[in-house]
């Protein structure tokens, strides 16, 4: 419903301030000061202006630029290994258990992420219903997929055992080319990355919440990798535990090399330096 | 380091500086600017096939930005994120002309200034002292001789009547 001119609410007046004085340089603008669609349009418009009118701010900050060179430097890096297809490999007998059980729960996963696009398609998201599709839905619209990155030119490194890895346990590894964690989620072993996807932090494992956490600026990751702790997952699940606000923006998820276990022992593929 | 990874870093050094300005021009802070231009070089690591040449990897850059940003304006529109345009990883064909980055921000740039003069003097005033000249609530009051309070909600109703003759221009 459209707000009539001469009737402007001085609440909604005083709270749309709070969205212009940050989009003005006074801190970061948060959605949350914007109630309706009438009200986003405000703030675009706002935004633009902001953005037409301050030749400062338009121009990037140089630490900003080099942080990010050295950023995308590591991820490169990092990902070179694995950009390329996996080499066909016979697996060692005692690691196809482990293996077939990965891998029947990520086809699943993709099927369940093809089936819930093809729905998607056709019905409204609340149809289709249930957190876990609508947010398959969400990632695969936003071009993320849940695969294990597969490495090509690289090596195993020995990053556990499994006896130090009981269910529901989190570690720290640190290979040469990788910094991450192995996680055993209820029998099915994972390795994340520990570096968060916004500005390159090192997560902490939090137990008492299960998850990842970024100390800069707060993102959480779940121990499937996916950030837990955004807008979206606010609104499908509700606050998110011990935050006072949604994270603000998306992020990609952790990235997620191979692991196999042989003879009780945990290897990660990772880049070879 | 790699050959991709000084690949990347040309790219990178080619259009970091295009790509900000290009999201800044959008999201009006600095902040959600930094974060989105990471988000763009982030993506393009993982994605981009840097053996394209050079007009369609600026094209993916642009595309991928724009993607981006809308997705930073759902978040305020709460609109369901179903349905929407979706990044393809990768490469696809951009018609020629879909990418006039520098252009399309003067466009912007041009549209909201125009969008000014239209506005109704007293509206014009606030978003000038407000935008243009950067003043906080209280010195755009006491430039008006109005109370905060009263500032606050002319800028309300300004930002309201220039969304509104915005969108009818846009059709």
């Amino acid at each position: 419903m459209a707000p009539r001119d001469d009737a402007t609410d001085p609440r909604a007046a005083e709270r749309f301030d709070k969205y212009v004085d940050a989009v003005l340089g006074r801190g970061r603008p948060s959605p949350d000061d914007v109630v309706d669609r009438d009200e986003a349009e405000m703030a675009r418009l706002a935004a633009e202006l902001s953005g037409a009118t301050d030749a400062a701010a338009a121009e990037p900050d140089e630490a900003f630029v080099e942080q990010l060179r050295l950023r995308m430097r590591q991820a490169d890096q990092g990902i070179d290994a694995v950009r390329v297809p996996p080499p066909v490999r016979v697996a060692p007998a005692a690691t196809a258990d482990a293996g077939a059980r990965i891998a029947r729960f990520r086809l699943s996963r993709r099927d369940l992420l093809r089936g819930g696009l093809t729905v998607g398609a056709g019905l409204a998201a609340g149809l289709v219903g249930g957190a876990f599709i609508d947010r398959a839905l969400n990632d695969a619209e936003a071009g993320w997929t849940d695969q294990e990155l597969v490495a090509g030119n690289g090596e195993w490194a020995e990053v556990a055992v499994t006896s130090d890895l009981p269910s529901g346990a989190v570690m720290r590894f640190t290979t040469p080319a990788f910094d991450g964690f192995v996680v055993n989620d209820d029998g099915e072993i994972r390795a994340l990355g520990a570096t968060c996807t916004h500005l390159g932090c090192t997560l902490q494992y939090r137990p008492e919440f299960n998850d990842l956490r970024c100390p800069c600026h707060d993102a959480s990751f779940n121990l499937r990798g996916w950030l837990a702790n955004d807008r979206r997952n606010w609104q499908q699940d509700g606050p998110y535990p011990g935050d006072a606000r949604a994270y603000p923006i998306t992020l990609p998820p952790l990235p997620r090399p191979k692991v196999k276990v042989e003879d009780d022992k945990i290897f990660v593929y990772t880049a070879r330096i | 380091m790699t050959e991709t990874g000084g690949r990347f870093e040309q790219i990178y050094d080619a259009h970091v500086v295009a790509i900000y300005r290009f999201v800044h021009a959008r999201v009006g802070n600095r902040p959600d600017a930094e974060d989105l231009t990471a988000q763009v070089f982030m993506r393009a690591v993982e994605q981009l096939d840097t053996t394209r040449d050079e007009g369609q990897i600026v094209a993916w850059l642009y595309r991928v930005s724009q993607n981006a940003i809308a997705d930073y304006w759902r978040a305020f529109y709460r609109l369901p994120l179903v349905g929407t345009e979706q990044v393809a990883p990768g490469w696809e064909p951009v018609a020629p002309g879909e990418s006039a980055p520098d252009a399309a921000d003067d466009v912007a740039a041009r549209r909201v200034t125009a969008l000014l003069r239209r506005l109704p003097e007293r509206y014009r005033q606030v978003l000038e002292l407000r935008f243009l000249r950067r003043l906080s609530v209280e010195e755009t009051a006491r430039e008006l001789g109005i109370s905060h309070g009263n500032a606050k909600v002319l800028q309300y109703r300004a930002l309201r009547k220039a969304a509104l003759m915005d969108a009818s221009t846009d059709g």
